[in-house]
């Protein structure tokens, strides 16, 4: 990235913090600010949201190749210092990750080390209800909005994004909606294939405006349930329809890899491209649940996450997206240190996070959780990750991160940033 | 402007429901009965069931789960089983939608299903058919009987343990996975066990393994020491934590509410709802039969708190709509169209199963249930009762009495009277012949959103 563009992007900083309402610098993980210009829906920016499901091992994805407590922990699925993408003399990606490492390398990529929360659930429902919810302390019933769907509801409360406008949100992919997505207003639609993405034709035209008519009929007998299937009903008849148009009209000539996360990642940036005004979209990809057999399968997944996000990024790069989109990936649990007897690893706790975009600062945020100070068997967290979250929000969608989140969370500080802001003012030392 | 029903009271909810003047046992409860029970009731079991009793249509439904006509179809289903076993995977799920279809022991089909989401394990990732076909005839075998023989069953059963990864487990460092799943989502529920309970029925199930697709117990793998959990101690084994974890109060709580959302609504239930059932469990030696039974004759079940009130499961949309109209489809294809529904049997989405409620309606799954119905009414081999379906609405004199025969048959609320006027129009584009409109009414009906609930 050159010298000339992050300067160009710097001048920004002092409207978007007016933007943004906030009189705090927001450029903690990000090169310049970059809260939504008030320049329209297409230079909005949009989140792209990546869950690996099954509880990814953070510690065989951003390894401390250098730890001897490593190796010993992990007799028969260590990573070796030969085997490792070197990010520093203690740290290195996967084997599998050639191209997240080149992202790295580029400052596309920022990796946020330690993050969890409090009293680790192990459980991966609970777990990934916590993570999408962002209330580690609700009991399960009362975990019915995410932190997505309540971002979602924030924004649209003033003009519900049916009819004219696309939908606020997109979930790419077969899987139930992740709650993260659950408003208590607007509903997300949850795209399995573009292909079935449609209504199929019926005999006549009479007979489609009539079927038209009863999927959104207005409600005279409420049943909340009802109400519900409605809602999805409207989604799908205002959105299909433009959906399909932008994935038609893109002939998107990216080299992406054949994976299904490939697949999602090259539709996403075909809508991003179509111009659609769609804000969030989610993916998530499976089997991270290793307690078998772990290497070969870990090595799988970690190469078709990195192709797919590289290929991604990439793409908008090329197409002059990527500082516009960004992306943030999440499990919803490390693993545990010790490797188990069936050459796997159990539910852990803390994991890394990756975000990719053009607009970052890149680099590692926050120490590699230690080794020896375990709880539980498990890596400690030290960053919670709602600081991720109220970064994000803050920092990238430009709102106010705590009512969404119930409360107010230090955002996290790209120590790079940090530094530059410091030699800026004159000070030689970093304070915490 | 809700029209929730006033929670039932825990008193009286599970007492046998009675037909008074003002509520009588009629076509619209039977055919509630049929939805929840089996997969829907055809006008002719209508016509017979409403000459019963609630009770006795329970009966009926339970005394076919093992009668002549049963044993011989089971026989059958066996036959075809042992046509797939070689093969692929993607075979399975036409054969259950088959089973679903034609069996005459719909209420025990309905509960294999019922275990084959709460035991949830996906031939995606055990990619063989005879261990899933195997797990799937012990979770019928076991699927009105009671419940600790089936969860020591399911302990051992190579699809689970292989879907699970535990089909080694060792001593010097045991694999938690079964443990802590027979206690977050077979038995107990989140919150009612510790990690350290978890840790130690990982122990007691050391040297249980999967060698050659079976189950066997590998001595010098197994654990011998004394552990301790849910403060008992003792040299356990596998058999033994599965006897202690169902002695826990939270075991038969655990398994009545989630009768109660499959059966009655798809809404929370109140643990005071619940646990009238969870003690009939519990002193009933976790005997599922009786509970169901009670379960399908309560008032509650019957009240307005759970007529309409779930939203019907994929199979279910796709199973009741052909059983309601005496329907047959080649089941391949069925399961193709199936696809995007969101509920592939024997392909779970996790261990933890479908969602239901409202999680089965998104746009996209919404447009696909849209769509099924379109499908089947293209589809020339879909036969109703060995004819078309103008044939098999031949006897409709008016319009209006088609689609409400449509309705009644298929929608589990009332039919709004905006929706209806429409319908009827819609059955009149056809002008030569009343019968004509069914598909073009059927295929409207469908984009209906209370055509959704079950």
């Amino acid at each position: 990235m050159s010298l000339s563009r992050r300067k160009f992007l710097a001048t920004g900083v002092a409207s978007a913090a007016v933007i943004s309402g906030t009189t705090q610098i927001p450029e903690l993980l990000l090169q310049a600010a970059a809260a939504p210009s008030a320049g329209g829906a297409r230079s909005e920016n949009v989140l792209v949201v990546l869950q690996l499901s099954g509880g990814n091992d953070g510690l065989n994805t951003v390894v401390p190749y250098a730890d001897d407590v490593y190796a010993r922990n992990r007799f028969q699925t260590r990573i070796s210092a030969a085997q490792a993408h070197k990010l520093n003399d203690y740290l290195g990606l996967h084997p599998s990750m050639a191209g997240m490492h080149r992202l790295f390398q580029e400052d596309l990529l920022t990796i946020i080390q330690g993050v969890g929360y409090a009293n680790p659930n192990r459980s991966h429902f609970e777990s990934m209800d916590i993570w999408h919810t962002a209330q580690p302390k609700a009991k399960r019933d009362a975990r019915q909005v995410g932190w997505l769907g309540n971002y979602l509801d924030s924004v649209n409360s003033k003009h519900p994004a049916y009819a004219k406008n696309d939908v606020p949100a997109v979930h790419l992919g077969n899987e139930v909606q992740p709650l993260a997505l659950a408003g208590l207003h607007v509903q997300v639609p949850s795209i399995g294939s573009f292909d079935d993405f449609r209504f199929d034709e019926v005999n006549n035209r009479q007979l489609a405006a009539a079927r038209d008519k009863l999927l959104s009929a207005a409600a005279t007998d409420v049943n909340e349930l009802v109400a519900h299937v409605r809602a999805a009903a409207q989604t799908a008849l205002a959105s299909s329809r433009r959906v399909r148009n932008a994935i038609a009209r893109q002939t998107n000539s990216a080299d992406y890899p054949q994976t299904n996360l490939g697949k999602k990642l090259r539709g996403i940036a075909q809508l991003i491209q179509a111009g659609l005004s769609t804000r969030i979209y989610y993916v998530t990809l499976d089997g991270f649940d290793t307690h078998s057999l772990q290497t070969e399968s870990h090595a799988g997944l970690l190469r078709e996450l990195s192709g797919a996000v590289t290929a991604f990024i990439d793409d908008l790069t090329h197409t002059g997206q990527s500082d516009r989109v960004l992306l943030a990936c999440f499990s919803e649990f490390g693993r545990r240190v010790k490797e188990n007897a069936s050459r796997g690893t159990d539910h852990g706790a803390a994991a890394p996070m990756f975000l990719a975009s053009g607009r970052l600062r890149g680099g590692l945020v926050g120490e590699h959780p230690s080794l020896t100070d375990l709880d539980d068997g498990d890596l400690k967290f030290h960053t919670d990750f709602r600081r991720v979250y109220a970064s994000l929000l803050e920092q990238w969608l430009g709102v106010p991160s705590a009512p969404l989140l119930g409360g107010t969370f230090k955002q996290c500080r790209n120590p790079k940033v940090e530094l530059d802001r410091l030699l800026a003012l004159g000070k030689s030392a970093r304070t915490k | 402007m809700s029209n929730l029903a006033p929670t039932p009271d825990p008193q009286t909810a599970w007492q046998p429901w009675q037909s008074t003047e003002s509520e009588p046992w009629d076509r619209r409860l039977a055919a509630h009965l049929f939805r929840r029970a089996s997969f829907g009731a055809s006008r002719a079991q209508l016509d017979e069931a409403v000459t019963s009793s609630p009770h006795e249509c329970v009966d009926h439904l339970l005394n076919k789960c093992q009668d002549a006509e049963t044993r011989a179809f089971d026989a059958e289903m066996t036959t075809m089983a042992a046509g797939l076993v070689a093969g692929e995977p993607q075979t399975l799920e036409p054969w259950w939608l088959y089973r679903m279809l034609f069996t005459p022991a719909s209420l025990r089909e309905r509960m294999t299903l019922f275990w084959h989401g709460h035991f949830a394990t996906s031939a995606a990732t055990v990619n063989n058919t005879s261990m899933m076909l195997a797990q799937n005839e012990t979770l019928r075998q076991h699927a009105l009987g009671h419940f600790e023989p089936l969860v020591q069953a399911v302990s051992r059963d190579p699809a689970m343990l292989t879907y699970l990864n535990s089909t080694t487990n060792a001593r010097i460092h045991p694999n938690e996975n079964y443990a802590r799943e027979v206690m977050e989502l077979f038995c107990l529920g989140v919150g009612n066990y510790t990690e350290r309970d978890i840790q130690e029925t990982a122990r007691c199930f050391t040297g249980w393994e999967i060698r050659r697709k079976r189950f066997r117990f590998n001595k010098h793998q197994h654990d011998f020491g004394t552990k301790s959990l849910f403060h008992q101690t003792g040299k356990f084994d596998g058999d033994d934590a599965v006897r202690i974890i169902l002695a826990q109060d939270a075991a038969p709580r655990f398994i009545a509410r989630k009768l109660v959302n499959y059966f009655v609504c798809d809404h929370p239930v109140s643990d005071e709802l619940v646990e009238p059932l969870a003690r009939e469990l519990r002193d009933n030696d976790f005997h599922i039969e009786p509970v169901v039974c009670r379960i399908l004759t309560s008032r509650y079940f019957y009240s307005q708190a759970a007529v309409g009130q779930k939203i019907r499961s994929p199979v279910d949309l796709a199973i009741g709509l052909l059983r309601c109209l005496e329907g047959t489809v080649g089941t391949i294809a069925l399961a193709a169209a199936l696809q995007p529904l969101g509920q592939r049997v024997f392909f779970p989405p996790n261990v933890k199963g479908w969602e239901g409620g409202r999680k089965w309606i998104n746009a996209t799954t919404l447009i696909g249930r849209v769509n099924l119905v379109s499908k089947l009414l293209r589809n020339d081999h879909v036969r109703f009762a060995d004819g078309s379906l103008t044939d098999y609405f031949q006897d409709s004199e008016t319009s209006a009495k088609l689609v409400d025969t449509l309705a009644g048959l298929l929608l589990a609320v009332p039919l709004p009277d905006s929706a209806r006027r429409e319908l009827i129009r819609v059955a009149q584009f056809h002008k030569n012949k009343v019968a004509r409109g069914a598909s073009d009414v059927l295929c409207t009906l469908a984009a209906l959103p209370e055509f959704q609930l079950g």
